[in-house]
């Protein structure tokens, strides 16, 4: 019983000795903050006197006394200091300013990356690791209106690597009302499509849904064209817009025509959201898109509804999306619908500095028999998981999925890693 | 069980309760108190008053203009300082590394070119915000300068009993 006791004592020691360790960094968080209150307190004691050796008739700026802080507040206990800058400091100022002003082009390169680990219990498949998607961001401001987005990605294949041209986006702002950019976007139906697009690191989970899978077809994931984009005036609603007009799906059904279309049919998509203001966190919105396609000499109209609700906060983090593709025949006016869906919900603990999420999804695909530009794509399946930021720039994740495709298939259980990261 | 394993065992267990609390304690002091936080723009910016919820839009990046011709500059405190505790606890409402991330994914999702710049001093924040048209910053309002706009936060001004962000 006393061994047992001092053995929990123990125990319980070093894990508060640990625990006293961790709070060293806090230790030198407070020491950092306390230093940082005697430079401002110096650069006061500074100010103060300059002023004094300036004659007292310099006269405070205009727009200061308009907005006078509360007679209660310390700003006016003591009388602020006589504003006649000496010279140094006016050119001080200058510098100051000049390097902080933005500078144009002022290129941004940012990446994303991740290293996989894969095992299921599919026939036919063989575990092991992969390295995922190797991405290049780019993003330049070319003048105080005008900002260049590329994107580029480096993909494993058995025989090297492929590299694709993701996203390549010109953008004009007139003001937050209306900003119009041209270029190769990824289409703004639904929310996951625009939310995280290449990063493993920007989403919870390992994988994105299967309706929004990369190289996948349910929906067209990338456009050619011209969007425009904007807030609608709309008080606490919080709505916005995109609208586009594109290429639409190419020969190859996942592609979009980046050469050029192959019809002279013109794709459009609409997109509408609103982040009400009392609610922060929250988003909702709608998708419409409409295409013509040419599959095989056959013509088919495409129609694709979405509807998405998000709580982006991560105490909970709550996505819900839903999508439905009509394709009709032009010659026999035969329809399908096909649909899908995922709910997925996240926690971030309060526990380990916060850095820890388990998170679950569901999500389904159904395809009619009859659909014919779709191969099928049945799906229904649960992940769950769980996400680890091992610093503020690279994370772990493990998942365990269960999911089966089309009714004759068996159910397969997975089990996923992955390191994602950005430098 | 004798008498000194007994006094072993509670000290043990008595050190052990001091070194967690003070850990628990070490982790849950996040922020602290002190002044108001004062929202400061350039002198020639077209706004005087902003609801709490606005001044999250622009700092959220999801206002992007004063109007046409001005586009907001946001400009923020580098870690450590009150001033950015109190921008991510109030406005942002996110923890340091759930900002850094915010931004990341906005410069990524094409709807920011750049990430708010990082000033390290109250003077430098003064120089830029009174340099820069479209600046916007937070400072401790004892530390506002003439030269500054300061701005109503949900009509208030620092020193108000209702101001929101202190």
């Amino acid at each position: 019983m006393v061994r047992a006791l001092l053995s929990f004592g123990v125990a319980l020691l070093a894990a508060g000795i640990s625990c006293a360790q961790s709070s060293t960094p806090t230790d030198q968080t407070e020491q950092i903050r306390v230093l940082l209150e005697r430079i401002q307190q110096l650069e006061r004691r500074v100010t103060d006197l300059e002023a004094k050796q300036v004659p007292a008739s310099a006269t405070a700026v205009s727009t200061a006394k308009e907005n006078p802080l509360p007679s209660q507040t310390p700003q006016q206990q003591t009388p602020p200091p006589a504003t006649q800058p000496h010279d140094h400091e006016v050119r001080e100022q200058a510098a100051t300013v000049q390097q902080m002003e933005q500078h144009y082009p002022s290129l941004q390169i940012r990446g994303f990356g991740d290293v996989d680990f894969a095992a299921t219990d599919q026939k036919g498949t063989n575990s092991g690791f992969n390295l995922g998607q190797l991405d290049l961001h780019l993003a330049s401001a070319l003048s105080r209106k005008v900002t260049y987005f590329g994107e580029m990605t480096f993909n494993a294949q058995p025989t090297g690597y492929t590299v694709e041209v993701e996203r390549n986006i010109i953008r004009y702002d007139y003001n937050d009302y209306f900003k119009i950019s041209f270029g190769r976007y990824h289409t703004p139906i639904g929310y996951w499509n625009t939310a995280f697009h290449h990063g493993a690191w920007l989403q919870t989970t390992i994988s994105r849904p299967d309706m929004v899978r990369i190289g996948g077809t349910f929906i067209p994931v990338h456009f050619v064209g011209f969007l425009a984009e904007g807030n609608i005036p709309s008080g606490g609603a919080g709505l916005s817009y995109n609208v586009g007009v594109g290429n639409g799906r190419g020969n190859v059904i996942s592609r979009p025509g980046d050469a050029g279309d192959n019809n002279n049919n013109r794709a459009w998509v609409a997109n509408i959201y609103s982040r009400p203001r009392g609610l922060y966190g929250l988003q909702m919105g709608a998708s419409v898109y409409r295409d013509k396609i040419n599959l095989m000499g056959r013509d088919f109209r495409e129609w694709i509804i979405g509807a998405h609700l998000v709580w982006t906060k991560e105490t909970p983090e709550f996505l819900a999306e839903f999508v439905n593709v009509n394709h009709r025949q032009v010659l026999t006016d035969l329809a399908t619908n096909s649909q899908a869906f995922y709910v997925q919900l996240g926690y971030r603990l309060p526990w380990f500095e916060r850095t820890v999420k388990p998170y679950y999804r569901f999500e389904y695909t159904h395809t009619p028999l009859s659909e014919q530009v779709f191969t099928n794509q049945d799906l229904v399946g649960s992940i769950f998981g769980t996400r680890w930021d091992i610093s503020n720039y690279a994370a772990f994740k493990a998942e365990y999925r269960y999911t089966k495709r089309e009714i004759a298939n068996p159910w397969v259980n997975g089990f996923f890693l992955q390191t994602a990261f950005t430098f | 069980m004798n008498a000194t394993n007994k006094r072993v065992a509670v000290v043990l267990l008595s050190l052990t309760f001091l070194l967690l609390s003070f850990g628990a304690h070490s982790i849950a002091q996040t922020t602290r108190g002190g002044a108001d936080i004062a929202v400061v723009v350039h002198p020639e910016t077209p706004v005087s008053d902003l609801s709490l919820s606005e001044v999250r839009q622009v700092l959220l990046g999801e206002r992007q203009y004063w109007n046409s011709k001005l586009p907001v500059v946001l400009l923020i405190r580098a870690p450590v300082a009150r001033e950015r505790d109190v921008v991510l606890h109030v406005i942002y409402q996110m923890t340091e590394a759930q900002f850094k991330q915010y931004w990341v994914a906005k410069i990524f999702r094409a709807e920011a070119a750049s990430p708010p710049k990082i000033v390290y001093s109250n003077d430098m924040q003064y120089e830029l915000i009174s340099g820069i048209p479209g600046a916007i910053g937070f400072m401790d309002a004892r530390n506002v300068r003439p030269g500054l706009k300061v701005l109503r936060v949900d009509g208030h001004l620092p020193g108000d009993k209702d101001y929101p962000l202190h």
